[in-house]
């Protein structure tokens, strides 16, 4: 890929001490980065990606030190330097991008100004005759009207939007290297693909070497030429991207379920004009979450839910579970009108409608041991308790979690064996149907494919039905029969898994298939001519454009879109998408 | 797996010692008392031994069976200084201690209520007790005092009325936190009534900052007794107690005669500080 490789940086027995327990963090690591290479470092939380990350500028976390070792930058040793030396190459030669990009911009200044004293720091003193603009630098970061946004706060930013500060930033001063730790984490997919499609183009036409700090597969496919990966602070593989992930594959046990066709055509809940709003403190504005939802799940369905983060997916399962009561709408549960029932009848109901939550910490007692929270949800109350802790341990033995975890407390489990357990307190209480609210989204990606095995396998075996709320394409495409996508509190694409994914018709759900990373690094997006691109970033939900919502991000738009809300409307039978575009296509 | 080591400095031993040793003088003070803390005896206004005479002194009373001596002297009405400042310990404990544990209880249920129920009604109460806490406690509680009378319960309740705001407020905030969290929607969609996720799950999550709250309102509690017998707010001076004893020999300070009053305001003092360092060690070592 690069014709004549030339190191940049070299890494040599770099380590880091814990100055608390003399013991070793990172190290000692030895790896070199060549001109316009992207370096993708890889390892679960705790493998030493961040400890790398700082130790490259010299930097190290509280109570750590840089032990030994040497990081040379064009033949400079960096870790030799004095502090005041030091200063003088973080910034200009080698810059950093961090995982919370508003946290990282200081709130009392503007941008621009925050852009040009980096600028004016590294490069102003030396070369006086160079002009500077920060606005030109904020336009190749591709920031809209950057006259305008020179002059903004770090708050007035979108995340996305601060996180392209972050770059022009690190780009103005002409760095060789830039370090970027988890730079993406925070972002929804659309524009998670609009900014490393910025950052690769960076690369490749500056010949900025680029060291991407991530946990996720899809961006070391997609985006690096290397991978570096991490355990317990080594380095466990240096290896090209394609190489590594053709090991990857063979290493990987593919368990794969025959899906049983389960043809059953029982609603067991059904869900009609859903409504909910939020009002907003100290103005008459609401904030719009869920508009005109409706959703049928058959008995033995597994139905996604996708959209990026408020998008009011997470506001439906809430409704759903009447967790929180809706604006407008009918809730259908095996006939029985949700709404029109008493508390107490509803509390009866409960058990067989349960919900597995995002984040697994947050979803067990702190002060309770697993064992009393799983026996919480037991549904037969009046077997003893002997028999029910038989019973959890039969469950929890099933689902391959060690016995002893159910004496201990949530925050000495990891969150991939917590997750496995909410879903076994979803499942002792014998549902009929479970609302998965993003159950993989904060679990490393190896445990990720065990939950969805799980999963597939408690369909089988218990017969519940599921609706399967993620942002995780991936997943979705692995496990559910059905999908609807819904951008802005309506669903605008609704048919089956297969039909989405292998020809979406809304422009949105094209562009949130195309910005899916694969896991293949011989097809890679950026490979890719015919990436169907959104621009800008997603309208606020408090101060919604009056015709479809997505008008000002879309390509296809025209006049018309920006005036006229639009209908879901039916095509071939199995098929809801929400664009008049699509309809003039298809209804002639 | 995170077992955060417990520190404890100097500082922090001398505090329990001392603790420990007033709790101890709380429950059995009166067995080591050697006169009768309200009668009066012959000799009035005496000072207190020397020092360097204590050990014979003490020697004698073990050994010998000698009347004790007046170990800190005798006030201007003959009473014994040692016996009272012992046996005020119990008084001053006792109603800090009921005070607290009355406006905790009192405090941490109201919290937990209005943090679940919120509606004009709850509102209401909670703006009710921020009017109350506007006013300084000390004269709030001496006016309550005089108001309702000088005995030992209405003592003890103006002093919880006082201190249940702040158990109030900190158990609220607590439960705000909480009942959004995850935790408490498995149990609600496992079919827990809400009481039973009030009880099983908020309160216990949201009791931290009240216990700590608890050992820290000690001290001040203890202080707010003493003051208020001081301006003559408390109770009723025969009653050993630490503030009344200072103020009736604060008369006798410009004769010359510093026992009376030296002796129980030291052991106010070291009373407060100790508690409030033990108050300081559970603020640091609590789990959350």
């Amino acid at each position: 890929m690069i014709d004549k490789p030339e190191i940049v940086l070299s890494v040599e027995c770099l380590s880091v001490l814990n100055t608390l327990n003399q013991k070793k963090i990172i190290g000692p690591l030895n790896f070199n980065a060549y001109r316009g290479e992207i370096i993708g470092v890889t390892g679960g939380s705790g493998s030493g990606k961040s400890a790398l990350a700082y130790a490259l500028l010299g930097f190290s976390f509280r109570n750590c030190k840089i032990n030994s070792g040497s990081v040379f930058l064009n033949d400079i040793d960096l870790i030799d330097l004095e502090e005041k030396e030091l200063e003088k190459v973080r910034g200009k030669e080698i810059s950093l991008i961090v995982q919370n990009p508003r946290s990282a911009l200081n709130p009392m200044y503007t941008i621009g100004y925050q852009i040009s004293r980096v600028w004016n720091k590294h490069v102003g003193k030396i070369n006086t005759n160079e002009y500077f603009r920060p606005e030109d630098m904020l336009k190749l970061v591709g920031i809209n009207d950057p006259k305008r946004r020179i002059n903004s706060f770090a708050h007035e930013l979108s995340g996305g939007m601060a996180q392209r500060v972050l770059i022009a930033l690190a780009l103005s001063t002409k760095p060789s290297i830039i370090i970027a730790d988890e730079p993406t984490s925070g972002l929804d997919v659309t524009v998670q693909a609009q900014f490393l499609d910025m950052i690769w183009k960076t690369s490749k036409d500056k010949g900025v070497t680029i060291i991407l700090c991530t946990q996720d597969r899809g961006i070391l496919a997609n985006y690096c030429d290397t991978v570096i990966e991490m355990e317990k602070g080594l380095i466990t593989k240096n290896e090209d991207v394609k190489i590594y992930f053709k090991n990857l594959k063979n290493s990987r046990i593919d368990e794969k379920i025959a899906k049983k066709v389960i043809n059953s055509d029982k609603i067991i809940y059904k869900i009609k004009n859903l409504r909910k709003t939020f009002p907003i403190k100290e103005s008459k504005k609401t904030l719009q979450a869920v508009e005109n939802f409706s959703l049928s799940i058959r008995k033995n369905e597994i139905i996604g839910l996708v959209g990026e983060s408020g998008s009011g997916k997470s506001t439906v399962g809430k409704c759903i579970l009447k967790l929180i009561n809706p604006d407008k709408g009918d809730l259908i549960f095996d006939e029985i009108d949700l709404g029109k029932i008493s508390p107490n009848e509803l509390r009866k109901l409960r058990k067989r409608i349960q919900i597995v939550q995002q984040d697994p910490h947050d979803s067990f007692d702190p002060r309770w041991r697993i064992e009393q929270s799983l026996m919480e949800s037991f549904n037969n109350p009046s077997s003893n308790s002997k028999r029910k802790l038989n019973t959890i341990k039969k469950i929890t033995k099933d689902f391959g979690i060690d016995g002893e975890v159910l004496y201990k407390y949530p925050k000495n489990v990891s969150p991939g064996v917590l997750q496995r357990l909410a879903i076994a307190r979803a499942i002792l209480a014998s549902p009929d149907f479970v609302v998965l609210d993003e159950p993989t989204s904060l679990v490393a990606p190896n445990d990720r494919e065990r939950i969805l095995s799980l999963l597939k396998k408690i369909r089988e075996d218990y017969g519940v039905s599921y609706l399967f709320i993620s942002h995780d394409l991936r997943s979705v495409i692995s496990i559910c029969d059905k999908v609807a996508v819904m951008y802005l509190g309506q669903v605008v694409e609704y048919g089956s898994t297969k039909d989405i994914f292998n020809k979406p018709l809304h422009p949105y759900t094209c562009a949130l298939v195309d910005s899916e990373l694969g896991l293949d690094p011989n097809q890679r997006r950026i490979d890719n001519s015919k990436i169907f691109n959104l621009s800008g970033e997603i309208p606020s939900p408090v101060d919604l454009p009056s015709g479809c919502y997505l008008a000002s991000r879309c390509p296809k738009s025209v006049k018309s879109c920006y005036a006229k809300s639009q209908k879901l409307e039916n095509y071939f039978g199995n098929r809801e998408v929400r664009c008049d575009q699509i309809k003039r296509i298809y209804s002639r | 797996m995170n077992n955060k080591e417990i520190k404890i400095s100097s500082l922090d031993i001398f505090g329990f010692l001392i603790t420990g040793t007033v709790i101890f003088l709380a429950i059995f003070g009166d067995l080591i008392v050697p006169y009768d803390p309200t009668m009066v005896t012959n000799t009035v206004s005496k000072s207190p031994p020397p020092l360097s005479s204590w050990p014979s002194l003490f020697w004698d009373v073990l050994v010998n069976d000698i009347p004790s001596p007046h170990w800190f002297g005798t006030d201007s009405s003959g009473l014994d200084v040692f016996s009272r400042t012992i046996a005020a310990v119990r008084t001053d404990l006792i109603i800090a201690f009921s005070a607290n544990i009355i406006s905790a209880s009192l405090g941490v249920f109201l919290g937990v209520v209005l943090g679940y129920f919120r509606n004009i009604l709850s509102e209401t109460l909670l703006r009710l007790f921020d009017l109350l806490q506007s006013f300084p406690v000390f004269i709030t509680a001496m006016i309550l005092v005089a108001l309702a009378g000088r005995t030992w319960i209405n003592i003890i309740l103006a002093m919880s009325l006082l201190y249940t705001p702040i158990y109030l407020r900190l158990t609220r905030t607590e439960v705000l936190s909480l009942i959004n969290r995850g935790f408490i929607y498995a149990a609600r969609v496992s079919g827990k009534t809400e009481l039973y996720i009030a009880i099983r799950h908020i309160l216990p999550n949201a009791l931290g900052p009240a216990l700590v709250q608890f050992s820290i309102t000690i001290g001040f509690a203890i202080l707010l007794t003493a003051g208020l017998s001081f301006v003559g707010a408390g109770v009723r001076p025969p009653t050993p107690e630490w503030g009344s004893m200072i103020a009736s020999g604060a008369g006798q300070l410009v004769l010359g005669d510093w026992w009376p009053s030296v002796f129980p305001g030291v052991a106010t003092s070291l009373t407060v500080f100790a508690f409030a360092v033990c108050g300081n060690f559970i603020e640091k070592n609590y789990d959350r």
